[in-house]
């Protein structure tokens, strides 16, 4: 057996307090992305969504993500004269992403759920060990993500998570459809209705 | 570690052979119902590093390892494990401290409020020791008899003595109650995770579940540093998880050690009051709704309506072989807020387990106090509760992952904010329980029910690092 290597960091939740807020978390990560991969991340990844269906898919479909969003920068955004334009030498792939719950979690469901996908968009930058064993990949995300403190960050409702808002607004809907009848009803109707409404939304308590 | 006299040595999935005198025993697997007399003694090493040294050296030659026992079963067992504090106390060099996890070099008390000590589990309401930084060594006694135990205690305290200077800051008496049932009134200890090389009869139901129907033990290294874990173990590479510096990462593991008070009253009145109005009275079965087994231990997914006749056997292959997703996503048989849903989720969260496998612990709990006789629903004032101890690869992984996230929060589950509601709540905190079911029974907000009152995060090293502890080599 080879002899120990720290593989990763010591421990993850290394969020900065600045990167939270409510139930939010943010994370950026700003990684060098090599020669070959502008026309590969521009041709395959950003124009092709239909290239990586199932990572997309999958992504939607983990609650605990919010949003996440890879941009490719080419250039520093330019804010008019006096600055002049310019170019990076290298370009950058832009990382940012709000999630609920640990860091850890996070990165874990990157690295066992949708790693091909993480392959396609990372796999171009200087750096990415690729992302499985997960230690070494959180060290990699790790090292950017501490550095990266948001400056302006806003929660429209910081007691709640995006599943939280989701199961509220079809709670609202089964209400809706119930206030929407209930003048009509009968109080042994009501009761029925009442109890309907329960049974449905038992999924959004 | 075992009863059975297997000559086979024991090896790993990639044939390292796994060097079982080196690691602790009670650990990988229990030393058995047998030994149910269990003393926790918390010592502060109050005499210097060097008279630290001298008791950590004296312990070791006592401690039990995890090799077959061979000749007949010993009448006590002693383990050592060390806080964060305990490796300052002994003089250990700054630099081998910083390479154990940032978690345990921070300690419990200082995570308080991410794992949900807060109100009444603040670590305010805990005993001081837990608080001041003097709860330094854990020696745990197991023995087969109330006498053996007191015989091991008192050869205990001598060697304390000899060593002069130190001080017991917290001695916690613990046992199983009759049919091994924890104080409200479960049977407890029937799920661990299987473990290749070392418990694979448990993988059906105890390993990771995967999308064909069957399961795979958990690698070693999810329990024990220094082989490879579920994330290392096909690493081209041959990497090894991290640890603590040589030799103190070898065949050691993070404990978790927290004294859970119960209010048993408050329970069963809270429980019995909200059965009026659930299923003509069922209290049984609401009871099972909420941790998810009957009280003898059947998992409600086997046995939905009715606890089978016969008294459930736990041992039995397949007793724990129950999945949630197959024909339970929404919770009708067992609660998506069940205790054993929430903390062991299996196949609950998608993805073949992939978003729980890595969440895994070995319990070792034990409750502690006298039993409330069997009807009474007042308190009285006798404290009583669950030692709960587990063993982990990494603590903020592991156990903090199901504290934080499963237990104390119930967001991934799609439950909001509402906690275990077998720990209770705060008084007027709203959180609740839903009963999910053709009819959802809602159970009313939570009481208090559990309290955190002491804790800490421990290291248990391996046999060979224990005496280089004693001998200050790492010093
Ligand atoms: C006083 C507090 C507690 C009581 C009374 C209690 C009781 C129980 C009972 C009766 C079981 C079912 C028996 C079994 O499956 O073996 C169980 C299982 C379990 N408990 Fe607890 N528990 C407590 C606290 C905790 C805490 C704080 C955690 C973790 C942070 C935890 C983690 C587990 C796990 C992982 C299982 C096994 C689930 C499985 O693998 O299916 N428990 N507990």
């Amino acid at each position: 057996m080879s002899p120990p290597v720290n593989a990763g960091p010591q421990t993850g939740t290394g969020t900065p307090p600045g990167n939270v807020n409510g139930q939010a978390i943010a994370i950026t990560v700003f990684s060098t992305v090599k020669r070959w991969g502008v026309p590969w991340l521009k041709a395959l990844v950003f124009n092709e969504p239909k290239l990586l269906p199932q990572t997309l898919l999958w992504l939607q479909k983990l609650s605990f993500i919010h949003f996440a969003r890879w941009t490719l920068v080419t250039e520093l955004p330019h804010n008019g004269a006096p600055q002049p334009r310019q170019k990076l030498r290298h370009p950058h792939l832009y990382f940012e992403s709000n999630f609920n719950g640990g860091w850890e979690e996070y990165i874990d469901a990157f690295s066992y759920v949708l790693g091909p996908g993480m392959t396609a968009f990372w796999g171009s930058s200087y750096g990415f060990p690729g992302p499985v064993p997960t230690a070494p990949f959180k060290a990699y995300i790790q090292t950017s993500d501490l550095t990266l403190v948001a400056s302006h960050f806003y929660a429209a409702y910081p007691e709640s998570t995006v599943t939280m808002i989701e199961q509220s607004l079809e709670l609202d809907g089964y209400l809706d459809e119930l206030r929407a009848k209930v003048d009509k009803l009968s109080p042994d109707e009501f009761v029925e209705a009442f109890d309907a409404l329960l049974a449905k939304g038992q999924r959004c308590f | 570690m075992t009863k059975t006299d297997d000559a086979r040595p024991a090896v790993t999935a990639d044939g390292t052979p796994i060097e079982l005198a080196d690691i602790q025993g009670d650990i990988l697997r229990a030393y058995g119902n047998a030994y149910d007399c269990t003393t926790y003694v918390w010592i502060g090493l109050t005499g210097g590093p060097q008279a630290g040294r001298d008791l950590v050296a004296r312990l070791a030659e006592e401690v039990t390892s995890a090799a077959p026992w061979g000749g007949g079963k010993p009448t006590h067992h002693v383990n050592v494990a060390v806080t964060a504090d305990g490796l300052r106390a002994l003089g250990v060099r700054p630099h081998v401290i910083d390479s154990f996890s940032h978690e345990f070099r921070q300690g419990m008390k200082d995570r308080a409020e991410r794992l949900g000590d807060v109100g009444r589990n603040d670590p305010e309401h805990w005993t001081t020791c837990f608080t001041d930084g003097s709860a330094h060594l854990l020696v745990t006694v197991n023995a087969l008899t109330p006498k053996r135990l007191d015989e091991a205690l008192a050869r205990l305290r001598s060697v304390i003595t000899e060593t002069h200077g130190h001080t017991i800051v917290d001695e916690q008496a613990a046992k199983m109650l009759p049919g091994s049932r924890e104080h409200f009134g479960y049977a407890d200890g029937f799920a661990q995770p299987a473990i290749e090389g070392v418990s694979e009869e448990k993988t059906r139901g105890g390993g990771v579940p995967q999308s064909s129907g069957r399961w795979r033990p958990l690698a070693l290294g999810e329990f024990i540093l220094g082989y490879p874990d579920e994330d290392t173990r096909d690493d081209r590479e041959r990497r090894l998880p991290s640890a603590p510096d040589a030799p103190l990462g070898r065949n050691g593991t993070y404990m978790v050690w927290r004294r859970l008070e119960q209010d048993v009253a408050r329970f069963r009145r809270t429980v019995s009051a909200a059965a009026e109005r659930y299923e003509c009275g069922d209290e049984a079965k609401l009871r099972a709704k909420i941790v998810g087994r009957w009280d003898d231990g059947a998992p409600l997914s086997h046995y939905p309506d009715a606890p089978p006749e016969d008294t459930f056997d736990g041992r039995i292959p397949g007793a724990n072989d129950f999945r949630f997703l197959d024909d339970d996503v929404l919770g009708a048989k067992c609660p998506i807020g069940a205790h054993v849903r929430r903390t062991n989720p299996r196949d609950a969260l998608g993805w073949d387990g992939a978003l729980s496998f890595r969440h895994r612990i070995i319990r070792r709990g034990m409750p502690y106090g006298p039993e409330l006789p069997k009807r009474a629903t007042q308190d009285d004032g006798q404290e009583r509760g669950l030692v709960f101890a587990c063993f982990n690869a990494s603590i903020s992984r592991q156990f903090e992952a199901i504290q934080v996230q499963w237990v104390t929060d119930g967001n991934v589950f799609g439950l909001g904010h509402d906690s275990d509601f077998l720990m209770g709540g705060e008084p007027g905190s709203g959180r609740s329980m839903v009963i999910q079911g053709e009819c959802p029974f809602y159970l009313a907000p939570q009481d208090p029910f559990v309290s955190t009152r002491g804790g800490a995060y421990l290291f248990v090293p391996g046999l060979d690092a224990l005496r280089a502890l004693g001998v200050g080599h790492v010093s």
